[in-house]
């Protein structure tokens, strides 16, 4: 088996390596020091009125439950990945979540940019080539969906899928589509979250959705909250949960709401007022 | 210009010899991995449920024939119930985490009294919290290691679910190695049947034999000493790295006097 485009973190180094939200854990925070000022770049004017008007979120994930009261109709569009054999198709939707992961991500999305609208594609599945074939037409297909955030808590590990995620990563970001992308919960290497054109996010230790960190030292960039986030579950339901993956979607949503105060923003640019932006360590 | 002789005793004597070494080899590969399979698993998840003091603790593997998560194997007595149990990929909390690889902590999930009522039914209990990591190493996800229940106070933390991820991924060096000795059986099985087929189509039955013959074979009963200390190296693997240096040191003492002879002198060679 190759191990083609290996990355400079190599999967096998990932129990070695500290996990990635330590960077984020009060007794690191000292270390999260910057160099730029920012000194006029405030929340204020970062989201000004930015409510994520005009701002569509893709959400690829489980699904999400449309009539979760959570949500307040916030769901614009569902679609699946079908998959047979190496073939992928995008069909349309019921707008359902068999787990209700997709549906907490957007939940947390929309309780932060309210007037965001929301797009999921569902791309669970099973075979590790599958779900890396599925997961990369998900993901395609969100970007000619014309989505200028896209929330992707979930990851691929599949070195086989390394080249065709990157080329994506690179594509989002060209198309000023930003991906914001949950690092594992283990430090393992894992697509497109350690790429460099995404923000990627893991949970930091506090326990209010607006604390934020940027981490200079990358690979994962921002540390958001998801710590026991109270969030929308399957079936109308509530659940309280913790990952790396509820992180995500709370700079999802700062993010819709940057894009829809600053809608000429790129996704470079809305990286950079996120950095600006989050809380002083 | 081939010879279509038929097996002459030599050459079946050759290859039961070849198979009795195999054989012996397999059996030493066993003995020196305590544990394999259904005790592998066990094992397991019994060490999580201690590590965590969790009330319970399950394994589910992926069945790729049916394309199911199965539940194989749990500990503590809550968790019996979920034994057997074959659910979606993609659907629940372990689809969930054996689609995406991500590991996730769910709390107050009897609090959501539909998320409650569903488990129930499925496993007659409902935990108060739980955490679920993929088993997965760099070839893929294997299945998903649930940990219910953390004793005294409430939920699992992010430290937790980092030490559930990094347990999960050892499990499933494991449970990986288990799989390699388990598929080297059946190798044999299928080389010898190959072997026989060659030497003039022998019956499947004909292979059963041999392998069972050869490893009947084999003197794998306790009073044989080498086996004996086949057990202990195997224990050695809970020693640490100096403790193993000093082990092999002295093991290749007492190899160079054994093959010197009569192993009756020096080492207090009370004789």
């Amino acid at each position: 088996m190759t191990e083609p485009n290996a990355p400079t973190l190599s999967p096998a180094a990932g129990a070695s390596l500290p996990a990635w939200a330590e960077a984020f854990a009060r007794d690191h925070r000292a270390e999260l020091r910057r160099v730029a000022p920012f000194a006029t770049v405030d929340r204020a004017w970062a989201f000004g009125a930015g409510d994520g008007a005009g701002v569509t979120v893709a959400v690829i994930d489980s699904g999400v439950e449309g009539g979760h009261p959570a949500l307040e109709g916030a769901l614009a569009e569902s679609v699946r990945v079908e998959l047979e054999g190496e073939d992928t198709r995008v069909v349309p939707d019921e707008a359902i979540d068999a787990v209700g992961h997709g549906t907490a991500c957007a939940g947390i999305i929309h309780s932060i940019a309210p007037r965001a609208s929301i797009v999921s594609v569902r791309v669970l599945g099973s075979d590790n080539r599958g779900k890396g074939l599925a997961f990369a037409a998900g993901l395609d297909w969100a970007i000619g969906r014309g989505a200028s955030v896209v929330n992707l808590s979930l990851s691929s590990r599949s070195e086989a899928m390394y080249a065709t995620l990157h080329d994506l990563a690179d594509r989002a970001y060209f198309a000023n589509c930003l991906l914001v992308c949950a690092a594992n919960n283990v430090a393992i290497a894992s697509y497109p979250s350690l790429f460099a054109a995404v923000v990627s996010v893991a949970a930091h230790d506090d326990r209010e959705a607006d604390t934020w960190f940027y981490n200079p030292h990358p690979p994962v960039e921002f540390g958001a909250r998801g710590l026991d986030v109270d969030v929308a579950w399957r079936d109308g339901g509530r659940i309280v949960a913790t990952g790396n993956s509820f992180a995500a979607p709370h700079i999802a949503g700062l993010a819709a709401r940057i894009r829809s105060a600053h809608p000429t923003a790129t996704p470079f640019e809305v990286k950079t007022i996120l950095a600006a932006t989050a809380n002083r360590p | 210009m081939t010879d279509p002789r038929p097996p002459s005793g030599a050459d079946d004597e050759h290859l039961r010899v070849a198979l009795r070494a195999a054989a012996l080899r397999l059996e030493a590969a066993g003995r020196l991995t305590p544990g394999t399979g259904g005790d592998l698993l066990r094992s397991i998840v019994e060490t999580t449920a201690i590590l965590f003091g969790a009330e319970a603790a399950s394994i589910a593997l992926h069945d790729p024939s049916t394309d199911r998560l199965v539940f194989e194997v749990a500990a503590g007595e809550q968790g019996q119930g979920v034994v057997g149990l074959a659910i979606e990929v993609g659907e629940g909390l372990a689809g969930y985490v054996y689609s995406t690889g991500q590991p996730i902590a769910l709390a107050d999930v009897a609090a959501d009294a539909r998320f409650g009522r569903a488990t129930a039914e499925q496993t007659g209990y409902v935990p108060r919290s739980l955490i679920a990591v993929p088993l997965a190493d760099d070839d893929g996800v294997l299945g998903v290691l649930e940990v219910l229940d953390k004793r005294g106070d409430g939920g699992f933390d992010l430290h937790d679910l980092e030490l559930a991820g990094a347990f999960a991924r050892q499990a499933t060096v494991a449970i990986r190695s288990s799989r390699v000795e388990r598929d080297a059986a059946a190798l044999l099985r299928r080389v010898l049947a190959d072997a026989s087929e060659a030497e003039g189509g022998g019956d499947p039955g004909d292979v059963d034999a041999i392998v069972s013959d050869a490893t009947l074979a084999l003197d794998t009963g306790s009073d044989d000493p080498l086996w004996a200390l086949a057990d202990e190296i195997a224990r050695l693997r809970a020693a640490d790295p100096a403790q193993l240096d000093l082990v092999r040191e002295l093991l290749a003492v007492l190899v160079r006097r054994a093959e010197r002879g009569s192993g009756g002198r020096g080492f207090g060679g009370r004789r």
